[in-house]
């Protein structure tokens, strides 16, 4: 029975290769993103362990939560004598970092897109790690000379020698570049620019004079570094840990990699996307062979093997194509994993060129999914198979396998509402509460059931649908159009299938049109409410934020009337980060609108915080109420909350302090630096003479970027297109796939209906005629998926933009013409897929066709 | 009458010039045609005989364009097919020859008055329905038009195929075992069709079988053996056709 079905199998290597062409693009997928994220890991892993390396503890203040990049606060100086004076360290040096741009010899500053740009001191024991080695060059030393990091240095051809401009929280100043820094194996560290000084220079530059950020501990020889990490620790002030090096490198590597954690699940939804729409491929193409195989399989049936042998044939078809599909799948998944890497080096991000080696975690979850969904939709279509009576084999009968439409209605029904339930039940959550995370996996399965009954009941419309959609098809193209037509809702079932793979991208696209559109419409909406500044500055990237000094020379100017900074910081909310903004309560009313309750504004500059209305609303909170606030300098703290506002167009966070209480309990790198300014002109001033003044001051200042009222709303539209255009690139892997199974299936349509085009061949239709013909049903079939896609996709996007209107999207829009052009896209890829299918048809040999068997 | 002769009076549909068919190489090399000549006058119905394997059904499809000779010629009233295009193949079938099959004449999607038309609506040219109507009402198939082919009886489903041979008025009209699948009555009813017309509209009809009863309609039957004629037969009856065939294989 094995050999029967393997021969079976390798006798339709074509077909083998079409059927396991859509699982292995999934499976490429999931393989390739385990392996990126495996390989961001280990350069993370690599790069700390580079970091930490010539390091046995580190002494630092102690952090009341995990705070990423942005590091402990500072500590004293006096804290190095201490750490000296114990026992077993052999050096001992104290270091400082912050928040450092380089410019480039054309005084241009170097701003990478994503990573952030920092300096620090560098240590001088040559014996000591922690800030990098020399690669070239030598040791800055005084308050005029740098090193930077090597990359930086290669790309912007800076040498040693080369005096450029470095810009520091509160300064732009010259130095002359003397070296250039590795770390490790790594050129920089993980795409930051780096600036490295002496401990003095950096002190001043960061504002840190006599204060260390940590102290770098190497322990004498045959000193183990637990027991010394002990003896420092118990030495040390209160507020001060010592952990060890290997800790600190573990929980900072781990701490990054979480960081990007959001990167590999959503990558890896995607990629399941991309198999879910596999499986609907799978299970055609299955349903089409089972038929085609029908007497053959009955023949089986016949000379006496058992049904359950009959399903086993088509199970080891399914095995062998899965196994296929995942093996090349997998390998294919370094090619992902490479075209990820070279996506993250184009934004900046510079990972090796070497992949990270397979992980057997990444074999086994390749393989399974690309098996198990591969057998698994062999299974229904195997079962059928084993309903063939033996007569059939004898016999020209029409088997009826399929279930009947009334069964269909019910069941699809059935699976629709509950799908529908469980996606409104997450993201309303009044009936049932599962808990956050379990909300998600209840919407995300809901809306599989939405697909998988939207692909059962479609198949009862798709008769009417495509006469609908054909019918200025005849008059348009005569006989090839009514063919196209008939052809196309001849076996509605598969239709439906075939159209419900491109559906499934295609209601995707649809729904982030929508919810993209939406956000884009409240957030300019909120702007246009909430913004009485003429202009907002605001940080590039993720590079901190920009020196107060240019809030306060805008503010100086003759020309403004108002300027507010807000600074942006962390907090600990019931153990989850929630960030803040402190905000300077004096000027907020004339450049931002906040929509505070009354008094709230002046009760904030005493102090407590103002709380967006939805969160105060839904917490149930009353003003006067104390809340728990987790900050990394200070602690646990309870905060009195003093009001409520409704601001989110520039304000974009749901806790508001003051500046004020912002500097008592924030410390350390990124804090000390303004976010946003919005600044407003004064009466009478042109835009031409305030838009001069700010553009000058901030031109200092390389980070911070001035946008008017219109500007800035384009700014935060472009915002939502940039995550709009990488979900819906993601989203084409789901939609090629798509455009593969309708090819697959109209090839095995075509097959079946060999003797009809042959003999229209030999009655004399064209080999163009034919094509056409074969093209229209491929355009039909792929409308029918688009318009449900559609949908379904606006199903989607109202629900979820509904349910988010508590995060400040309260406007519904949808964009018309993109949401059309999806129609039109969808016919493209109807034309794309029959593109083989139709040469195929087209050359068919007429004689073997119209041959008698 | 040479085949030259009668090409030059304009007489003949059809004709074949020393047709060879080669299918394979070396050792698998077969001669399905080995050097056949013969000619199809218009308005006349002949019948094409032989055992099985004696390349009947190869000279009806290298005769209709449907396949090519290895050598000689093929010519369709003064066309000569081998030097056709598969587009001018496709053209010249459309419009000056008609096919009868013995089973898989009609497109299952296409109501049976559009498998009726299927040429013209191929080509998207007008049809003279008046000739319709004559052809439908003469085979009895006008009160079907509406229905689907799975709708209809075998031989209704025949009949339709030989309305679709017709309506195009095609210069020549190949048939390859019309009535193979059918019973005696309906097989009947089509043959003496086709008989009728010949007689009545000067169609020229060429068809293959293997059935003496079949082969008793045509005026003229033609007996293939090993790729080659052997004999020809002029109004035969179907004991005429039973003796001439009797002598193959013997």
């Amino acid at each position: 029975m094995l050999r029967t079905a393997l021969k079976t199998v390798f006798a339709h290597k074509l077909r083998l290769l079409l059927t396991a062409l859509s699982v292995m693009i999934g499976v490429a997928f999931i393989a390739g993103t385990f392996i990126f994220t495996d390989t961001i890991d280990r350069t993370f892993n690599d790069l700390f362990d580079d970091i930490f390396e010539g390091q046995d503890v580190i002494v630092q203040a102690e952090a009341e939560f995990d705070v990423g990049f942005s590091g402990p606060p500072p500590i004293d100086e006096s804290v190095l004598d201490i750490v000296l004076s114990v026992p077993g360290v052999e050096v001992a040096e104290g270091s400082v970092g912050g928040f450092a741009v380089i410019y480039d010899k054309q005084g241009e500053a170097i701003l990478p897109t994503g990573p952030p740009t920092i300096g620090g001191s560098l240590v001088e024991d040559p014996r000591l790690g922690g800030s990098g080695e020399i690669r070239s060059g030598r040791l800055p030393e005084g308050p005029s000379e740098a090193a930077i990091d090597a990359r930086t240095a290669e790309d912007n051809d800076i040498a040693a020698g080369d005096v450029v401009k470095i810009q520091t929280p509160d300064a732009v100043t010259e130095f002359e570049i003397v070296g250039t820094l590795g770390f490790g194996e790594s050129d920089n560290l993980a795409g930051a620019t780096y600036a490295g000084f002496d401990l003095v220079t950096a002190q001043q530059l960061f504002g840190l004079e006599s204060q260390f950020s940590g102290i770098s501990v190497l322990a004498e020889e045959g000193t183990n570094p637990d027991l010394l990490r002990n003896a420092i620790a118990a030495a040390l002030p209160e507020g001060i840990e010592a952990v060890t090096a290997a800790d600190e490198a573990a929980a900072q590597s781990e701490a990054l990699s979480e960081s990007l954690g959001f990167l590999q699940t959503a990558l890896l939804i995607f990629a399941l996307v991309a198999v879910f729409v596999a499986s609907f491929i799978i299970q055609n193409t299955f349903r089409i062979i089972v038929r085609q195989r029908q007497k053959e399989l009955a023949l089986m049936r016949a000379v006496g093997a058992t049904g359950g042998q009959v399903v086993w044939m088509v199970v080891i078809e399914a095995i062998v194509v899965g196994l296929f599909a995942s093996i090349v799948g997998i390998a294919f998944g370094f090619v992902i994993a490479q075209a990820l890497t070279g996506v993250m080096a184009a934004i900046g991000f510079d990972l090796p060129s070497t992949t990270a080696p397979l992980a057997s975690r990444t074999i086994i979850v390749g393989m399974a999914i690309g098996l198990g969904v591969t057998v698994a939709a062999a299974v229904l279509p195997a079962v059928r198979a084993s309903r063939i009576p033996p007569v059939a084999a004898l016999q020209d009968v029409d088997v009826r396998l399929r279930m009947s439409d009334r069964r269909r209605t019910i069941i699809g029904s059935i699976v629709l509402a509950v799908g529908i339930a469980l996606i409104i039940n997450g993201l309303f959550g009044d009936i049932l509460d599962l808990g956050p995370l379990n909300e998600l996996t209840a919407i995300g399965v809901g809306a599989l059931m939405v697909f998988l009954a939207v692909s059962m009941l479609s198949s009862l419309i798709v008769k009417p649908f495509a006469n609908f959609l054909g019918w200025p098809l005849p008059s348009l193209d005569n006989l090839t159009g009514t063919l196209a037509v008939q052809n196309s809702v001849r076996k509605p079932r598969r239709t439906a299938t075939t159209a419900s793979a491109l559906m499934i991208g295609l209601a995707l696209v649809a729904f982030f049109f929508i919810l993209g559109d939406s956000i884009k419409a409240s957030a300019g909406a909120a702007i246009e409410e909430g913004l009485r500044a003429d202009y907002v500055v605001s940080v590039t990237g993720f590079s901190g934020g920009f020196s107060p000094a240019l809030g306060e020379e805008i503010a100086a100017s003759d020309e403004f009337e108002a300027v507010t900074p807000l600074r942006f910081g962390f907090w600990d909310r019931d153990g989850s980060d929630e960030f803040l903004m402190g905000i300077d309560t004096a000027t907020v009313d004339k450049t931002i609108f906040l929509g505070a309750s009354p008094g709230g504004i002046e009760a904030l500059g005493r102090g407590g915080v103002l709380v967006h209305e939805d969160v105060f609303d839904e917490q149930g909170w009353v003003v006067g109420d104390a809340i728990p606030m987790g900050f990394a300098t200070t602690g646990l703290q309870r905060v009195e909350v003093v009001g409520t506002f409704t601001e989110n167009g520039v304000v974009q966070a749901n806790f508001l302090v003051s500046l004020d209480f912002y500097e008592a309990n924030f410390e350390g790198f990124g804090t000390d630096v303004d976010f946003v300014l919005a600044a407003k002109a004064a009466e009478g001033v042109s835009p031409e003479a305030s838009r001069a003044v700010i553009d000058v001051a901030a031109a200092e200042y390389p980070n911070a970027e001035v946008r008017d009222q219109v500007e800035y709303r384009q700014s935060q539209e472009d915002q939502v297109n940039q995550l709009l255009v990488m979900f819906n690139a993601l989203l084409v892997l789901a939609v090629v796939i798509a455009v593969f199974g309708i090819a697959n299936t109209l090839a095995l349509s075509i097959f079946e209906r060999t003797r009809e085009i042959g003999l229209l061949r030999a009655v004399g239709m064209g080999r163009r005629q034919i094509k056409r013909m074969i093209r229209w049903e491929s355009i039909i079939v792929a409308i029918i998926g688009a318009v449900l896609g559609i949908v379904v996709g606006l199903f989607f996007g109202i629900v979820v933009t509904a349910a988010l209107g508590a995060q400040g999207i309260d406007v519904l829009s949808i964009p018309a013409v993109q949401i059309v052009g999806l129609v039109v896209f969808g016919a493209i890829a109807g034309l794309l897929a029959a593109m083989l299918p139709a040469r195929r048809a087209a050359k068919l040999n007429i004689l073997e066709a119209i041959a008698y068997e | 009458m040479t085949a030259v002769q009668a090409a030059a009076t304009g007489t003949v549909a059809a004709r074949i010039d020393d047709g060879l068919k080669i299918y394979g190489e070396g050792d698998t090399e077969v001669r399905a045609l080995d050097g056949v000549s013969a000619q199809f006058e218009s308005g006349r119905f002949t019948a094409i005989m032989g055992p099985s394997g004696s390349g009947k059904s190869t000279l009806l499809h290298c005769v209709a364009g449907l396949d090519v000779l290895t050598g000689g010629q093929v010519y369709i009233g003064e066309t000569e097919l081998g030097s056709l295009s598969d587009k001018d193949l496709t053209l010249l079938r459309r419009e000056q020859v008609g096919f009868v099959f013995q089973a898989f004449n009609l497109i299952p999607t296409l109501t049976a008055r559009e498998n009726v038309l299927l040429p013209i609506l191929i080509s998207g040219d007008d049809h003279d329905e008046a000739w319709f109507d004559q052809v439908v009402g003469i085979l009895g198939i006008d009160d079907r038009l509406t229905h689907r082919p799975s709708e209809l009886s075998g031989g209704q489903q025949q009949r339709v195929a030989a309305a679709r041979a017709l309506v195009s008025r095609p210069a020549i009209v190949f048939a390859d075992e019309p009535s193979g699948n059918l019973d005696s009555k309906s097989a009947a009813e089509l043959l003496d069709f086709m008989r009728r017309a010949v007689k009545e509209f000067g169609q020229t009809i060429v068809m293959v079988t293997h059935d003496p009863v079949a082969a008793s309609y045509a005026d003229r039957v033609v007996f293939l053996e090993d790729g080659k004629i052997v004999d020809e037969l002029h109004d035969p009856t179907p004991d005429t056709v039973i003796d001439r065939m009797r002598q193959f294989g013997a």
